[in-house]
């Protein structure tokens, strides 16, 4: 079991308040993204779960028993820093050992964990060497079974990738997804990198300036965000948001957009432009298309039919698009009628100037 | 094909340019090493004239053009000393139970002291370390008389004590070792007591091993400066039994007729330096690397 819950959590630095009144529930066994722009207070949530950084009022309960203020150590979990924070006068075995010498466990147990954990992540090869002959990889995976021998109720993960270059990045998101389906546990994760989130996580967490601004799986975070905030920070390119009347704006995703050199039969809206950038990646192709009122926007394609300066039309469907109000929250079908829904589309339509 | 082929050079001719480039570098570089080779010759002569001087007659130690290095080489002047009426051995044994124990006591109010101002927050800390860089500052010459009636006070005058207390607290060292432990991140801490640790261990296993270099310059500059103190045990002692080497070494300037036997008070000189070269010797590397580490060097 591994369940924590957030309960009218607040912290401040000095007179600073980073965080005020959350309450979040992280459920048990499931990997959860903590991700947002740095300084939204997400790593400031892990070290509470840690205990390394308490919070200043409310309380945080792990299967229901309030650890608010209890010692790190006496805690069920497991950290892996953004630097690995490995001792670097020890060994890897004797890093990998230290917790567990520290709680006592003998040595048969210790030593049959570590050589099990070092098995599973390429490391008993280097047990006797200093952390400094090692790769940054390699001290990675020390951090890693370093936790993993502990058998904690739950994993917490600061950045743990951010260090590592972008090719290992993918081979550790991997083994990440891989290792959580095998433990079983709760895995914390923070994270500024929204690919990681939506790649790893059953559940996301988005944060901005202590507040959470949605929680939910990937699936519902992408398809249906809150608002323009949560729309623009996942997926990449961001969603193109629009100005659609004195009040409201209105998006749609980059990938979403078909482009074509005539109008598509049931788009609602329809604009004509001007390839001005086309990036080439490969699998799919990048354009910045310009209007001819000056605005511009971004669409994804999986083929690589047009070229920098071809006229294009741009057509987006009824269910691409997304009502957002002033203040950019969400204008959902659900909340406000199909009739004002209607007119919302009606608006956008009118757009059109194909 | 290369556009500019015809201005690539030939196998011969990159040699001659890459001699011509070592050569003017070397040119480059002569003023500079001159000057440090005049400050390393600064530094050593004394040195080299004390060893050489030892090994001299009396009649050669004084001699005009003085000689560079022994003509006669002799050890006379150390089998001079062992004949004098001096207790060497006793004068050892203080010098070495002074050091030993300073450099002990010195380790354990050094270490939390240390560690407090590295990385706890506390009442008055900022004021508390300006107090410290102060006693840092203060010679013994402005402290001694009162230091010297305290002890008097507390009758430990005929004791090693006046020589070791007041040296327990060593000001450089609580500074330069702060210096090495703020230098250690936060987050291997975090670690040490996610891995439940506890503040003592994370010192013992952690911090201390981190600050090695610092550790052992620290203690070679307490080591030198105790072994070769002459003005505290001078000002301090009124009885030969605590008194250390280097009073006896003085004895020795003293035990000619009517003049300085300078060969034989460079020989008790040697004797005296010897175990601070021996140990600068196995210590040396980790000496310049601890310096390098915290910008003294």
């Amino acid at each position: 079991m591994g369940e924590i819950v957030f309960h009218q959590v607040e912290k401040s630095f000095g007179s600073n308040k980073v965080i005020e009144n959350l309450d979040l529930t992280i459920r048990d066994g499931t990997f959860t993204v903590l991700v947002g722009a740095s300084g939204c207070g997400k790593t400031t949530l892990l070290r509470m779960i840690a205990g390394i950084g308490p919070a200043t009022s409310g309380q945080v309960l792990m299967d229901g028993k309030d650890i608010t203020d209890l010692e790190p150590g006496k805690r069920d979990v497991a950290m892996v820093f953004q630097n690995y924070a490995i001792y670097p006068t020890m060994t890897v075995r004797e890093n990998i050992e230290f917790g567990l010498k520290n709680k006592h466990i003998p040595k048969e147990v210790r030593d049959k964990r570590i050589q099990e954990v070092c098995a599973s992540v390429g490391l008993t090869e280097y047990l006797d060497r200093k952390p400094n002959t090692l790769s940054g990889g390699q001290r990675q995976r020390i951090a890693l079974a370093r936790a993993m021998v502990k058998e904690p109720k739950v994993f917490l993960m600061d950045e743990p990738l951010s260090n590592l270059d972008a090719k290992l990045r993918v081979q550790m998101r991997v083994e990440l997804i891989h290792l959580h389906k095998q433990l079983k546990t709760t895995f914390v994760y923070v994270t500024h990198d929204q690919v990681e989130a939506m790649s790893m996580a059953d559940d996301i967490v988005i944060m901005d300036k202590g507040k959470i601004l949605q929680q939910g799986t990937p699936e519902q975070i992408y398809h249906d965000p809150n608002n323009t905030y949560i729309a623009q920070f996942i997926g990449s390119p961001a969603m193109n948001v629009l100005p659609l009347d004195a009040e409201n704006r209105f998006g749609f995703r980059p990938e979403a957009v078909q482009l074509t050199r005539e109008k598509v039969d049931g788009a609602r809206y329809c604009r004509k432009g001007v390839i001005q950038v086309r990036e080439m990646l490969g699998s799919e192709t990048l354009y910045q298309v310009a209007f001819a009122d000056g605005q511009t926007v971004s669409v994804k394609m999986l083929n690589d039919q047009y070229r920098s300066g071809d006229h294009v039309v741009l057509n987006v469907g009824d269910n691409q698009l997304y009502f957002f109000d002033r203040d950019g929250q969400r204008i959902r079908r659900a909340a406000v009628g199909d009739a004002q829904y209607a007119a919302l589309l009606q608006t956008a339509g009118g757009m059109s100037d194909v | 094909m290369n556009t500019y082929s015809d201005q690539l050079a030939s196998k011969e001719e990159l040699r001659r340019i890459s001699r011509a480039r070592r050569r003017a570098q070397f040119m480059r570089r002569l003023p500079g090493d001159i000057v440090k080779l005049a400050i390393v010759i600064l530094f050593v002569f004394p040195f080299y004239w004390m060893i050489s001087t030892a090994f001299k007659s009396y009649i050669e130690s004084i001699q005009t053009p003085p000689t560079l290095w022994p003509h006669t080489f002799t050890l006379e002047n150390f089998s001079a000393i062992g004949e004098m009426n001096i207790d060497l051995p006793m004068y050892f044994k203080n010098s070495v139970i002074i050091t030993a124990t300073t450099i002990v006591l010195q380790l354990l109010i050094m270490i939390p002291a240390a560690y407090a101002f590295a990385k706890r927050d506390f009442p008055f800390k900022g004021v508390l370390f300006g107090v410290v860089l102060l006693a840092f500052m203060i010679p013994g010459q402005l402290t001694y008389i009162s230091i010297y009636l305290m002890m008097a006070k507390a009758k430990l005058l005929q004791t090693l004590w006046p020589q070791i207390l007041p040296f327990g607290a060593n000001a450089f060292g609580i500074f330069m070792l702060r210096q090495s432990f703020k230098q250690i991140p936060e987050e291997i801490l975090e670690s040490a007591r996610l891995d439940s640790a506890s503040e003592f261990q994370i010192i013992m296993r952690i911090m201390l091993p981190m600050s090695k270099s610092a550790m052992i310059t620290i203690a070679m500059f307490s080591f030198i400066s105790i072994w070769n103190n002459y003005f505290w045990p001078l000002v301090m002692t009124t009885n030969e039994a605590v008194r250390p080497l280097t009073m006896a070494i003085q004895k020795l300037r003293d035990s000619g007729d009517n003049a300085i036997r300078w060969n034989v008070l460079m020989a008790g000189n040697v004797i005296l330096v010897a175990p601070v070269l021996v140990i600068y010797m196995f210590a040396s590397k980790k000496i310049l690397k601890a310096f390098a580490y915290n910008g003294l060097k």
